[in-house]
């Protein structure tokens, strides 16, 4: 194992885990909010495809970020009007999402397949930082978006446990009653909830196309989607500990193509298994634990609120 | 006593203010009911005010009007001399009122601090702060709390000063507080007692709904009672005043609408309950060593102030809640372990308190819902025989007048009343042995009353024992036999409905046993 | 100030699902259109070639079912789990696995009469999905542990699962190095029953009536209903929670196995590691839309097999086979509005209306 393909395995595992963080930071903004959104996927796949078609349209990467975002908050309001304002069961609503999410992403890249970017997030210059041994390519050497997505995840944390806003925000996901009761709106905190989740998947989304494999193919996000939605349980709801996850997911995703170069005799595929694997074994542990104490879900994940039939 | 219809003024002869809450011929109807008729309300500020009632007098809702829950139909609220039109609590908490609810509302994952600054507080929370000033406003008003504890770790006294706090720090002038008593313990409850008297000697006004007289006694300074909606004495001045005199105010005279069966003889002990013990949902001693027995041709009515284990007893004797220890005997056998299947095989009827949810489904059809307990007798292999079930339930709903639509109908769409009967009818068409009826009249109008009645009693002339559970305590009065007074968990009085005087057994509800009839008579009769 | 608020109606409108259906159906043909003309396409002529391809004559209905097949078995895998109030995300995995066990008898019994060894992989099928589903269900009935999310999880392993099968042990050595499973013997085909149409057709229409039957008329779909409206009431009929939520998700395993099981002997030539194609997915939409009973499925699967037949069909017009994929979800998205429509109504309210009744 040479020192080289260590930084390799290390600079891939940062750049992993920053896609799947923000994808399931979004996740968690929703969860926190009591919505559960399976539609992580095709809100994934819709930042995607935006993202790479204003990019050749435009030749901005930064413009073709926003644009996935908001593609991505757009299909995840979606998702709101369903769940939040009829009231439609989550579980169905998500899927229907993935599954339009992805049909949807595949007809608006139609025109787009195995054409160059028009534009790519390339790595932030950090100066004489970037030449560091380790550090260097690991941690300065990457692309915009994984410094946003550490933004992110300290501005995510901010807000739901250190402001008023974020404190409604829970409120609405432990016990959408309560945060009625308080004057706060739960519709209204609810679909900000998603429509933010969508826009940080749709970012997620965009980094696929604009900066990790600057193309666009169908099923790019390859399955990326569940992982998300996995670590979010797999941190319990907390922004840094879905960090860790995110990292240790990540390092699996890395790890997939490296195994052979290490001359580790362990399958790839197998390996793959393990963040789904983990995800449960901790879901088993969180729940065995709650038996005396509240659960680290939010209480009133996936139950729409209707005033009058509470 | 005072007229009603022009209450007495509390207008603080002294300083001449007016009072912190005035409410005037107060209407509010739901369908089917009328919940406030005239109601009216006057509250001086700086006293503790109680308003009294029994269950179903209009007390709750009163108050959801006053903290802007409900709007009243007509009616008046006046807060320190100036009308108000509440439609929201928030507007009700800008005014300066502020409800502590039965059910608290509270979000148990976060803590004490979290869940006060949910009402208000800045755009940026800085954690210490928070906790530091939420510590304070329950320093200053004698609300021992821990600001950083999660509220999930906390007892429901606990949990309920939360919810004072709560209304404090919304800066509320006028508190509400609905029935604080019945979740806590006795020592609980005094210390709730100091904590409003501390509050009213600080200025602000408390009123608080109860119908536990001896806390009534015990720490407000005015009573206002109400009796079918209306105000039938207001602003009381406990100090000129008892509980005994309360107590009558309270239960009135209502109009009996069933006939006292004839007396008839008793048989064998069907049903024997012998030291039971069992935890409420929150790992409270529910029960603590209950004893009771109901024989052949027998009513045996239970009264008691609401949460003293009724509840607990009905579900036990059906086997729906396991105990700790005792006995449940039906028909001289043991069957403390059996299932409720194996109960009803020996002839158990149980109508339990919740028709809907427990009692019956409320998404399935009429017929489904008829066959709940024996639908094993309409199996034929492993099919169900669709014909027999319908035959069976067009039988049950003809004799026990159920109106329904179609019978393949979600029974949703039924009144209460033809819910009850098709529930009742279900426990009683077999003949049942025992019949354990939990509030079987509870939210039914006068005819439907009269008709699950009128089916208690001909249970009785057809030999069953029947233990009948009711907050209507004319209920009781007209049906029973014999009434057993329950209090914590226990048999502490037993009463001849035929000669007891309703303030001696509203004594015995309130656990003052000395005055009681026979303090152990539960012993007595069980032996 | 007024804004619109939902009123429940006093009573649900006639006609109710099916009408939801259809205006889903319209909204989603609705939606289409407007995405054909974007890609300059003839609107009508593409959904007439959809019809014909899927409906049109005996050979397209033949194709047309044998793609109902696994997504009727999916969508009665969760009908039957919904019926109670469980949610099987997992027949996506569950369809792998019953492949899976399928697959291996298939290596075993090459030699077997063909009845036997169809039979076999069947039941090897219906054994692997169960298996797939038995640890969610225990730990939802034991620990309570949230089944979506385990089930959810288990479709990426039983996924993965075949890969790694593929890519070594069960690698065809014939196969130039390429990750394929040997093609199935030919005594482990379903055999056929009109133009394209393989028996599996039947077998899935005859599971489907079983289970619609033992929904309706037996004393165990009887409990099943009870437990679904609520756990209260079971208990107090004498009915066991935690017997019933474990039978039922591994009976929904094990139906959605079945799937896999019918779909690698019937429609595939090996076993891949895209033979559950969506199904799975789909076929929670399929349960939705059928509101959880087992007659609705059946149609409703016909229905998408329909869709996703006349999807395929198009793209030899140069359309994109992604506007059958859209048309499917918009199908949902506009029936859940409709659903929603036929039990509420739209009020407009003057500012905030937050009196609350009983």
């Amino acid at each position: 194992m040479t020192e080289a393909s260590l930084v390799g395995l290390l600079e891939a595992t940062v750049s992993f885990g920053a896609l799947l963080y923000l994808a399931a930071l979004g996740e968690m903004v929703a969860e926190k909010a009591g919505i559960l959104n399976l539609g992580v996927e095709g809100m994934m796949a819709m930042g995607a495809v935006t993202g790479f078609v204003v990019a050749l349209h435009s030749g901005d990467p930064w413009v073709a970020l926003l644009a996935a975002v908001a593609a991505g908050a757009a299909v995840g309001l979606l998702h709101g009007f369903f769940t939040v304002v009829l009231g439609a069961e989550q579980v169905v609503s998500g899927l229907s999402l993935t599954i339009l999410g992805l049909g949807l992403s595949a007809y608006l890249g139609r025109g787009s397949v195995g054409r160059p970017a028009g534009a790519e997030l390339v790595g932030v210059d950090w100066g004489p930082l970037t030449d560091l041994p380790w550090a260097g390519p690991v941690l300065f050497g990457q692309s915009p978006l994984v410094y946003l997505a550490v933004v992110a995840g300290f501005a995510t944390w901010f807000v739901l446990w250190r402001t008023r806003l974020g404190l409604a925000v829970r409120a609405a996901g432990e016990s959408a009653s309560t945060a009625d009761a308080a004057g706060h709106s739960v519709a209204g905190i609810r679909l900000a909830a998603v429509a933010v989740g969508g826009g940080l998947a749709g970012a997620a989304g965009a980094y696929l196309t604009l900066s990790l494999t600057p193309q666009w193919v169908e099923g790019v996000v390859a399955g990326r989607g569940w992982i998300a939605v996995a670590l979010v349980i797999f941190g319990a709801w907390r922004p840094g500990r879905v960090a860790i996850g995110a990292l240790l997911f990540g390092l699996t995703l890395a790890l997939k193509t490296r195994l052979q170069t290490f001359g580790v005799d362990f399958s790839p595929i197998l390996l793959s298994m393990l963040p789904y694997l983990l995800t449960v074994g901790v879901l088993v542990v969180i729940s065995i634990r709650s038996r005396n104490r509240p659960s680290p879900s939010p209480a009133a994940l996936g139950i729409a609120y209707r005033r009058e039939e509470r | 006593m005072t007229d009603p219809h022009i209450p007495t003024s509390p207008v603080d002869a002294t300083t001449g203010n007016p009072p912190a809450v005035e409410m005037l011929d107060v209407w509010k109807r739901f369908p089917g009911v009328v919940a406030n008729a005239g109601a009216n309300l006057r509250v001086r500020r700086g006293s503790v005010h109680a308003v009294l009632g029994e269950n179903g007098a209009g007390k709750s809702t009163l108050m959801n009007v006053l903290s802007g829950v409900y709007r009243a139909d007509e009616g008046e609220v006046r807060i320190d001399g100036t009308p108000y039109h509440f439609r929201t609590p928030a507007d009700a908490l800008d005014a300066g009122v502020g409800m502590v609810h039965q059910e608290f509302r509270l979000v148990p994952s976060f803590t004490v601090a979290e869940n006060v600054a949910l009402g208000a507080c800045d755009r940026i929370v800085r954690r210490s702060a928070v906790e530091s000033a939420v510590g304070a406003l329950a320093d200053r008003f004698g609300l021992a709390t821990e600001p950083d504890r999660p509220v999930w770790q906390l007892s429901m006294g606990e949990r309920q000063r939360v919810e004072i706090l709560k209304a404090l720090w919304r800066d509320a002038r006028i508190l509400v507080l609905d029935e604080p008593t019945a979740v806590l313990t006795p020592g609980e409850a005094d210390e709730l007692g100091a904590v409003l008297r501390h509050m009213a000697d600080d200025g602000r006004t408390v009123v608080f709904i109860s119908h536990k007289l001896h806390e009534v006694t015990g720490f407000c300074d005015e009573a206002t009672v109400l009796r079918g909606g209306r105000t039938v004495a207001a602003s009381l001045f406990v100090a000129d005043t008892d509980a005994t005199e309360l107590a009558s105010l309270m239960v009135g005279a209502s109009p009996v609408v069933t006939e006292r069966p004839p007396a008839r003889e008793v048989g064998e002990v069907l049903l024997e309950v012998q030291d039971l013990r069992c935890p409420d949902d929150r790992g409270l001693a529910a029960l603590d060593g209950l004893n009771l027995t109901v024989r052949s041709g027998e009513i045996v009515g239970i009264a008691g102030v609401a949460g003293n284990g009724q509840r607990e007893m009905a579900q036990t004797i059906a086997g729906l809640r396991p105990v700790e220890s005792g006995s449940v005997q039906l028909c001289g056998e043991d069957r403390t372990d059996a299932t409720p299947r194996q109960r009803f095989a020996d002839g158990l009827g149980y109508i339990p308190e919740d028709r809907l949810g427990v009692g019956l489904a409320p998404r399935l059809s009429v017929t489904d819902n008829a066959v709940l307990r024996t639908y094993g007798r309409h199996r034929r292999g492993p099919f169900l025989d669709a014909a027999g079930a319908t035959d069976y339930c067009h039988d049950l709903v003809d004799r026990f007048g159920v109106r329904t639509g179609p019978l393949e109908e979600p029974i949703a769409g039924l009144s209460g009343g033809n819910l009850q009967r098709l529930l009742v009818g279900r426990e009683l068409v077999d003949g049942p042995r025992v019949v354990v009826a939990a509030q079987p009249t509870r939210g039914l109008d006068v005819q439907g009353v009269k008709a699950i009645q009128d089916l208690l009693v001909s249970e009785r002339e057809a030999g069953a024992a029947v233990l009948l559970v009711s907050e209507d305590l004319d209920e009781l009065l007209t049906l029973a036999d014999r009434l057993l007074v329950m209090h914590a968990g226990r048999i502490v009085a037993e009463f001849d409905p035929t000669t007891a005087e309703r303030y001696v057994i509203g004594e015995a509800m309130i656990g003052h046993s000395s005055s009681a009839s026979l303090a152990s008579s539960d012993q007595g009769s069980s032996r | 100030m007024s804004r619109p608020v939902l009123v429940r109606r006093e009573q649900v409108l006639r006609g109710g699902q099916p009408l939801a259906f259809g205006i889903g159906l319209c909204v989603a043909l609705l939606v289409g259109l407007v995405l054909l003309v974007g890609s300059g396409h003839d609107p009508l002529r593409v959904y007439g070639r959809m019809f014909e391809a899927s409906l049109g004559d005996p050979r397209a209905w033949s194709v047309t079912l044998n793609r109902a097949v696994p997504l009727g078995l999916a969508g009665l895998a969760v009908a039957v789990a919904g019926s109670m109030g469980l949610w099987n995300i997992g027949a996506e995995g569950q369809i792998m696995a019953g492949a899976i066990g399928a697959a291996w008898i298939a290596r075993i019994g090459g030699e077997w009469p063909s009845p036997v060894l169809i039979t076999a992989m069947l039941a090897a099928a219906i054994l692997g999905g169960g298996l797939l589903a038995l640890g969610p269900a225990v730990a939802r009935a034991r620990i309570g542990v949230n089944e979506i999310i385990t089930t959810l999880m288990l479709n990426e392993v039983a996924i993965r699962l075949v890969q790694w099968l593929v890519h070594g042990r069960w690698k065809d050595p014939g196969s130039n190095n390429f990750p394929l499973a040997p093609m199935l013997p030919d005594n482990a085909r379903l055999p056929g029953l009109f133009e394209r149409a393989h028996f599996g057709v039947v077998l899935a229409g005859v599971v489907i009536a079983l289970f619609g039957v033992a929904a309706s008329r037996t004393a165990w779909g009887y409990e099943l209903r009870v437990a679904g409206s609520s756990g209260a009431t079971a208990r107090y009929a004498g009915i066991s929670l935690e017997r019933k939520v474990m039978t039922v998700l591994i009976l929904s395993g094990g139906v959605a196995g079945f799937a896999g099981g019918i779909e690698l002997s019937g429609a595939a030539d090996r076993i891949t590691e895209g033979l559950s194609n969506g199904f799975g997915f789909a076929g929670i939409i399929v349960a939705a839309l059928a509101l959880m009973r087992p007659s609705g499925v059946a149609a409703v699967a016909l229905l998408f097999g329909a869709v996703q037949i006349g999807g395929q069909s198009i793209q030899t017009m140069g359309v994109s086979s992604s506007v059958s994929t859209i048309l499917q979800a918009l199908i949902l998205f506009g029936a859940i509005a409709a659903g929603v429509l036929s039990r509420y109504r739209v009020e407009m309210v003057a500012g905030e209306a937050t009196e609350v009744t009983g």
